[in-house]
């Protein structure tokens, strides 16, 4: 059976329309971040963990520097920012969110911070990005993370603060380890709890006023909740046709990871009423839905949307994913509104990466069990080894216990370069022909 | 024996580690405790009794590691869990070690996935290393590494115990230094593959046994006389995890230089610093473990206030070195992160150098050699206008 013939229908992806909002929040937001400077906010940079919300409390702008990355990677701007990056040095095998993020610092250091560059042009969003009056480093198990802040910091001749919280890695190697459970998931939240308290005292340091615990409060109780519709709207998922797919929560990021607070609470519930809706009338994210499928991996941001139309081509319903499912305030009973940090910390502390392998893999058989998947596609992000490290081990437990196939290609989260779509068509189509004798051999 | 004699035995463990570890288990029937780069504190493990090894990449080519790891990871994570894969480390009781890298981690739970029957230990190590709390949490980490040792070896390691090991590795490290200032003053010409095979078989070998072969080897170059350096004086920077290959030492030698210096882990990095042999022996290894980023500075810390290209330019200046060869292993994201301080801080003192990116397999020496050449060329013409 030729798979690629038979799917070669020009059929595209029924994307949620409230999803469209999101687009619209992202740009008001990056808005906000470009005039933040003759605001007079101060301006912090941070990746990884969403200590956003510390920030909006405190009235400080917050940049997210994979945000930015991504921003610039889904509106083909990135390779300008690489570029730069790669002049000073930086190589191509690098972490393409921490370099071309860096290459927008070398940028506006070059054009507005040492005045030896040429004028600034107003449309290139390279240099555009606002210079840290603070840098907070709160990067979970990658430790280019923390690498990407310190050699910012350099970039700006180490003149802007920088303050570090360590994040420990859940090795869960002890009789009592398991999710959310056990001595050492008390201790390392007790230990990021103490140095987020820390990060406060930072923060009130650079603002020069005591800390409006009380706005943060009214933010989290907003974030939580937040999070609850989204993950109600997720687990909707479990109907066939799945309502939404994998693409439409990586388009529902921004809204719950760095977006100004304000309008997410909203956000979600459009979405979840037009899951619901959806679910009631059986209309699914893809037009006819003969597959479903688990993601694995760090999103490609050139090919979010070109990829959701590829696989809706193959009949495939990309439900769920280890970068959606599993991260982004993942836990909102862990939040206390009235106490949040160490629910906060802990939140941090299991974004998807942070736990090793068993108590990872677990989880991830654990949705795919959930949402019925027939397969499972592996996207190897070249540059991202924090999502890579574990993958082959997951596609071996996927075979053994789930007895499912799985696919592998090879991209990338910002670099395009590393993309090649014939591999990708390829093994997608062998491993839906796999699922297709599987269902033949079980039919028999 | 002589001084060739000793350096063959280190050879001989540096090239066979895991020969020299069951060799060793048959005779002492002790445990071995394998670690992973680059700052496990071996003392803790001598002083329980047991064999501490760093493990180390392999020269042999990679198969079942393909099925672990992608091939973009650096070869030393790769050939780790190749040789785990392959059954090679039977001989280890345990593994152990502390936050490094992201691709360590991932190759860490990777071993641990392939080699059920054996304890891997983890410690998380905090990699900030100039915050006010980072001396107290490393002494939580090295604390609860050696509660982890005792429990595994099923009795206590006792403070006068550590600290006398302590003392060991000490001495021990002091020797290895003292190598090093006599190359560096030409009284000790040694290659760089011989001091390659010194620094790693000290990662191996019985501390003891090492001790007395190092101190016999050091007491035959006491009281040389200087040999003048043969060609260029070069500084050999970077290569962490993973031992650079003999045959690109000496490929770099046989351009006409002279190595007198350098700051590779399997080198002055792994000597650099002591431990304090006085007060509570876990808060010593803490401040060993700071003080080794502000003596030989690491790009897998971060630490605002120390700069490894300043130390660099700083280490050169002692070693009269002319320019510096920098070898990165292809995919080393910490070193591909920290290269552009060392490139531009070069750049703005005019100190030449050169990159030479190194892989597990397939490295072309004979064009690697061509560029070597030029290299050398060039900073001899420079140091000619400038003499
Ligand atoms: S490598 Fe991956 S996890 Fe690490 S900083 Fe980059 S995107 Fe984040
Ligand atoms: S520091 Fe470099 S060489 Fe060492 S494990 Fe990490 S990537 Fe590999």
């Amino acid at each position: 059976m030729n798979i690629a013939v038979q799917h070669a229908t020009g059929k595209k992806a029924n994307k949620l329309q409230s999803t469209r909002i999101a687009g619209k929040l992202v740009n008001d937001y990056w808005e906000m971040v470009w005039r933040a400077k003759e605001e007079g906010k101060l301006i912090c940079w941070y990746e990884g963990s969403a200590i956003n919300p510390f920030l909006e409390a405190a009235g400080i702008c917050w940049v997210h520097g994979e945000a930015y990355s991504a921003m610039l990677a889904a509106r083909h701007q990135e390779a300008k920012a690489q570029q730069v990056a790669e002049e000073r040095g930086y190589m191509r095998e690098l972490c393409s969110y921490a370099r071309t993020h860096l290459g927008c610092a070398v940028s506006n250091q070059r054009l507005r911070g040492d005045g030896a560059g040429a004028a600034p042009d107003d449309d290139d969003l390279t240099w555009k990005l606002p210079a840290p009056d603070m840098i907070i480093s709160a990067y979970a198990y990658c430790s280019t993370g923390q690498q990407w802040d310190e050699m910012t910091s350099r970039i700006f001749g180490k003149k802007v603060p920088i303050f570090n919280v360590s994040i420990p890695w859940i090795w869960g190697s002890k009789p009592d380890s398991g999710y959310l459970q056990g001595q050492e998931w008390e201790e390392t939240s007790d230990y990021v709890t103490r140095q987020l308290h820390e990060m406060i005292a930072f923060i009130e340091k650079q603002t020069g006023k005591p800390y409006p615990w009380d706005r943060l409060y009214e933010l989290m109780a907003d974030i939580k909740r937040a999070s609850e519709l989204r993950l109600e709207a997720m687990d909707l998922c479990t109907a066939q046709p799945a309502p939404a797919s994998f693409f439409d929560w990586v388009v529902s990021i921004a809204p719950i990871n760095n977006l100004p607070v304000a309008g997410v609470k909203d956000y979600f519930e459009t979405v979840l009423a037009e899951v619901k809706a959806r679910v009631a009338s059986g209309e699914g994210a893809v037009p006819d839905e003969r597959y479903r499928l688990f993601f694995d991996g760090i999103m490609n941001w050139n090919k979010v949307g070109w990829l959701a139309n590829k696989f809706a081509n193959y009949d495939a319903a990309v439900i769920a994913g280890r970068y959606t499912h599993m991260a982004f305030w993942q836990e909102p009973n862990l939040i206390d509104p009235n106490a949040p940090v160490r629910g906060m910390a802990q939140n941090f502390l299991i974004c998807p990466n942070n736990h090793s392998s068993p108590i990872l893999i677990k989880l991830i058989m654990d949705l795919c069990r959930k949402f019925e998947v027939d397969g499972m596609v592996i996207h190897a992000s070249r540059t991202c080894r924090a999502f890579t490290n574990p993958q082959f081990l997951i596609a071996e437990t996927a075979h053994r216990e789930l007895g499912i196939p799985t696919s592998m290609f090879e991209g990338d989260v910002t670099d395009e370069s590393f993309y090649k779509d014939e591999i990708l068509n390829s093994r997608v189509e062998a491993m839906l022909e796999a699922i297709d004798s599987r269902r033949i051999a079980g039919a028999a | 024996m002589d001084r060739q004699d000793i350096i063959g035995r280190f050879a001989e463990a540096a090239q066979d580690p895991l020969g020299y570890a069951k060799a060793w288990k048959a005779r002492t029937g002790r445990q071995v405790i394998g670690s992973f780069p680059m700052n496990f504190p071996g003392e803790l493990a001598h002083a329980a009794g047991a064999l501490p090894m760093i493990l180390q990449e392999s020269d042999e080519a990679i198969t079942v590691g393909h099925g672990v790891l992608f091939p973009f990871y650096c070869g030393y994570t790769r050939s780790m869990v190749d040789q785990a894969a392959r059954g090679r480390f039977e001989v280890l009781d345990a593994i152990m070690f502390g936050d490094h890298c992201v691709q360590l981690l991932g190759m860490a739970d990777a071993i641990r996935m392939k080699l059920p029957g054996t304890r891997v230990i983890f410690f998380q190590l905090i990699s900030s290393m100039n915050d006010p709390w980072t001396q107290g949490r490393s002494e939580e980490s090295f604390a609860k590494l050696r509660q982890e040792l005792e429990e595994f070896l099923g009795r206590p390691v006792e403070d006068a115990v550590i600290r006398e090991s302590t003392r060991l590795f000490n001495s021990n490290r002091r020797l290895l230094r003292r190598l090093y200032e006599m190359r560096k003053e030409g009284t000790a010409p040694l290659t760089s593959v011989e001091m390659q095979h010194i620094v790693k078989s000290s990662m191996i070998m019985d501390k003891a046994e090492h001790t007395a072969l190092a101190e016999k080897l050091v007491a035959g170059f006491e009281n040389g006389t200087a040999a003048p350096s043969r060609g260029l004086r070069l500084h050999l920077s970077g290569h962490f995890c993973q031992a650079p290959k003999p045959e690109l030492l000496a490929m770099i030698e046989e351009c006409g230089v002279t190595v007198v210096g350098d700051d590779l882990f399997h080198g002055f990095r792994y000597i650099s610093t002591d431990v304090p042999e006085e007060g509570d022996p876990i808060a010593a290894l803490a401040r060993w473990y700071m003080d080794r980023n502000t003596g030989v500075p690491c790009p897998t810390r971060v630490q605002n206030n120390v700069d490894w290209d300043a130390f660099l330019l700083k280490a050169m200046r002692e070693e009269r070195a002319d320019g510096m060869i920098v070898l990165m292993a292809k995919f080393c994201e910490p070193h591909m992160y920290y290269y552009p301080e060392v490139k531009e801080a070069f750049e703005k003192a005019d100190m030449p150098h050169l990159l030479i990116e190194t892989e597990h397999e397939g490295m072309a020496l004979e064009s690697l050699k061509t560029r070597v050449e030029t290299f050398v060329e060039i900073v001899k013409r420079r140091e000619a206008a400038l003499a």
